[in-house]
């Protein structure tokens, strides 16, 4: 148990599944139930979508990875500089605006009936976020692909007949690499959750709230940009000149507080448990 | 003759990294430390002298806590009058100051002698040549290896000057780690003529951490009346982290030697030639020829047939290790001609052809440096999963390979545990045996007895004999020349340039 509290990574795990069960103790006393239950669902939408980014993110950069090394070899040069090309333009596109025009689209899907299932516009909505983020995956991977093909470790394995696809997939990437993999994967967890909170909150904000309801699903982000959530984080404000004020908060404003709690206490316990993981592991 | 008793155990993390009963070192004489690489030679000397962390590591020496011995009267009068030469050379030079500063500050400061010593170790009396080398801040490719490990032993010498100036004879524990790891024969002899001159003018008491065995030789062919004072010792393992320190019969080296020598094969029938390789290529715009003669004057083709074991001999750096690259096809010549299992190659030829014809299946080769050739975080057995041999490598086909290489039997726990955490000996048997179980026509052997001990020597020789017997072309790399002359006739070796 005290291995455990004393990796820094852990010990930042603990914290916030700690933290978040006490918050919701409190909610579930003191919060009503209809608040209760969209924060509950904000909540669980938000982590579910994030959870699939990573998932997407995680196939969809292995597979590019392997896919470029593969034409990088090859004599004819098109295919690989297409594909760099496709992947520059993804990257010259500034995340957060990406990710509005898929929410956007996802929104004519919805409201024109292409999509009719939640499940569907959970998926598609996190692969739209994954197109954005998986790239700093691939990058992560062709840099330590590099970094091996450089050494003699790859070419040993090479002239002893050993599969090039073994020896990226298995040796490199899965054996040599998984860790720092699983370490940006945690990072892409929060980078799921910030873009998510970020984009929900400008749609919620600016474009019509009636379209943002029926469409897509309730997140954190969304929530923080309601009317009544708003105005439990303008009493935060308050509490600064009326600190006496501050008792009421915990009581009365608990949807907003929860809300912003939850968005930024999870997002600085993922730092640190990315922070955590590459300390642990010498990453 | 005393001797001194060391029983240490040396921990981190409740595993015992290195632990051994009974360390002796005998006063005031030469001890050489043989032992495979990784099996806790340089650390049990490091923790004797004294130059361990005891904060990092949990340590005992003689049942006493390592920061009691490290404070003892014994410990630090020792350690005054002593030096220790580290492997590494490069971790010993502070790269911000200047190598002549490094080597007249601290303890050997007020040493005389510098210039002769350095006269001696570098074979010149140009000091106009020794001050280009050495007015310089040490950066990682500047001076080279060999140089380093030279500056390194100035500093060595320059304490023993120190103490043959002393009234008395001091308590001293001199540790030369590898000391002639990056030195050709000819440097190698010259410290070691230097070295037991000092000890003849005042003793001293000096461990030599080696590999090379054949320093024996050199010991009883010019200093052989130093014989009485000079002591083999090996490390081998008894267990997971626990070893035992015993005497090397300096015999069984040099009569196995004489034996290899004597049996060994006569000149090939003729048979197919498996590789043919022109003797002048072009790489990274150097120009190399393969001679026939050591004053490499008569090139010749380098021709390897089925059943020879054929030995290719140059300087460190000159190319042996490329030359093997670009039979393999690892790198891609300027200019390169060779016939390869009945193929013309070029430089010209596309890597395809060897990816598809030529890796594992015609051809394989063991890389010099176990640590890089192996996936380290790959199990033992994983190590050979992939492998072209054109059926699942069966549980008891493992098992059986295994053991010719490693003693006490293989368990389930040797073949699920991380190549990793294998000692250096054992990570180079793997290496060599990854390549050895493919069964190709070629076989390219890179310093193929690099960090193995005696015993492993021994089987790795008997069973590269088994392999050329069976058919299979060898080439071997290695600069310990000793050995290979004895094992290969003139008439298969070639000489690079």
């Amino acid at each position: 148990m005290m291995k455990f509290i004393r990796s820094k990574d852990t010990r930042w795990l603990s914290i916030w599944v700690l933290s978040t069960l006490a918050v919701w103790i409190w909610d579930i006393v003191f919060l009503n139930k209809p608040a209760l239950h969209k924060v509950f669902n904000g909540f669980f939408n938000t982590f579910i979508i994030a959870i699939l980014v990573v998932v997407f993110t995680l196939i969809l950069g292995w597979m590019v990875t392997v896919l470029l090394h593969a034409l990088q070899s090859r004599t004819n040069r098109a295919p690989y500089l297409a594909v760099t090309f496709l992947m520059n333009l993804i990257r010259s596109i500034p995340q957060i605006v990406g990710i509005l025009f898929a929410y956007v689209g996802i929104t004519l899907l919805v409201a024109g009936s292409v999509i009719t299932s939640k499940a569907l516009v959970f998926i598609i909505m996190a692969i739209s976020m994954s197109l954005f983020i998986f790239l700093e995956l691939v990058d992560l991977m062709r840099d330590r692909i590099d970094h091996f093909t450089k050494l003699d470790f790859y070419s040993a394995m090479r002239v002893c007949g050993i599969p090039e696809r073994r020896v990226v997939n298995f040796d490199i990437l899965w054996k040599n690499s998984r860790l720092h993999i699983q370490n940006k994967l945690i990072a892409v967890l929060g980078y799921a959750v910030f873009l998510q909170c970020s984009v929900d909150f400008i749609i919620s904000v600016g474009l019509s709230t009636e379209v943002n309801e029926v469409t897509l699903p309730t997140t954190l982000g969304s929530l923080l940009a309601k009317i009544d959530s708003k105005q439990d984080i303008l009493a935060i404000g308050y509490t600064l000149t009326h600190p006496g004020y501050t008792g009421h908060l915990f009581f009365e404003h608990l949807q907003g507080m929860t809300v912003a709690f939850l968005i930024v206490f999870s997002l600085v316990s993922i730092y640190h448990i990315a922070n955590g993981y590459a300390e642990r592991h010498r990453l | 003759m005393s001797t001194a008793h060391y029983s240490v155990i040396i921990a981190s993390k409740g595993r015992t990294i290195a632990a051994v009963d009974d360390f002796s070192v005998v006063r005031n004489e030469i001890s050489f430390l043989f032992g495979e690489s990784g099996i806790g030679k340089s650390m049990l000397c490091k923790a004797i002298y004294g130059l361990l962390d005891p904060e990092e590591l949990h340590i005992t020496v003689n049942n006493m806590p390592y920061r009691a011995y490290l404070n003892s009267p014994e410990t630090r009068g020792v350690k005054q009058s002593s030096f220790f030469v580290f492997q590494e050379p490069s971790s010993h030079l502070y790269p911000l100051t200047r190598i002549t500063g490094q080597l007249r500050e601290g303890s050997i400061a007020g040493s005389a002698g510098e210039e002769e010593i350095l006269s001696r170790l570098w074979k010149t009396a140009d000091s106009a040549k020794l001050k280009g080398i050495l007015d310089v801040y040490p950066k990682p490719y500047r001076p080279s290896g060999g140089e380093k490990q030279r500056i390194l032993l100035a500093m060595a010498f320059k304490k023993i000057a120190l103490l043959a100036t002393a009234e008395t004879i001091l308590p001293t524990f001199f540790v030369f780690d590898e000391p002639t790891g990056s030195l050709d024969n000819n440097y190698r002899n010259l410290f070691l003529g230097f070295l037991f001159e000092e000890y003849r003018k005042k003793p001293f008491t000096a461990m030599i951490i080696t590999h090379d065995y054949s320093i024996i030789s050199e010991v009883y062919e010019h200093h052989n009346s130093l014989i009485d004072k000079i002591h083999y010792k090996e490390l081998t393992r008894i267990e997971e982290g626990r070893v035992r320190l015993h005497d090397f019969s300096p015999d069984d080296y040099l009569s196995w030697l004489r034996q290899t020598k004597t049996h060994r094969p006569m000149s090939a029938a003729p048979a197919g030639e498996v590789v043919r390789v022109a003797p002048e290529f072009r790489i990274f715009g150097h120009d190399h020829r393969i001679c026939r003669d050591a004053a490499r004057t008569q090139t010749v083709d380098l021709v390897i047939r089925r059943g020879e074991m054929v030995y290719v001999k140059a300087p460190s750096g000159v190319g042996k290790t490329t030359l093997a690259k670009i039979i393999m096809g690892l790198y891609r010549p300027d200019t390169f001609s060779m016939t390869l299992c009945g193929r013309a190659v070029t430089e010209a030829t596309q890597r395809s052809f060897f990816e598809q014809e030529i890796w594992g299946r015609r051809a394989g080769m063991v890389f010099q440096h176990a640590d890089e050739a192996l996936d380290l975080e790959a199990t033992v057995a994983e190590t050979f999963e992939g492998l072209p041999l054109g059926h699942k490598l069966t549980h008891e086909e493992l098992d059986r390979s295994l053991a010719e290489l490693f003693e006490g039997g293989v368990t389930e726990a040797f073949l699920a545990k991380k190549a990793k955490f294998l000692s250096g000996g054992q990570k180079q048997r793997l290496n060599l045996l990854r390549t050895i179980i493919l069964h190709p026509d070629l076989i390219i052997l890179d310093e193929p007895l690099n960090g193995l001990d005696f015993e492993s020597v021994r089987k790795i020789i008997a069973i590269l004999e088994e392999k050329r017997k069976s058919g299979s072309a060898l080439l071997m790399i290695s600069h310990n020349e000793e050995i290979f002359d004895a094992l290969v006739d003139e008439e298969h070796c070639y000489y690079l340039s």
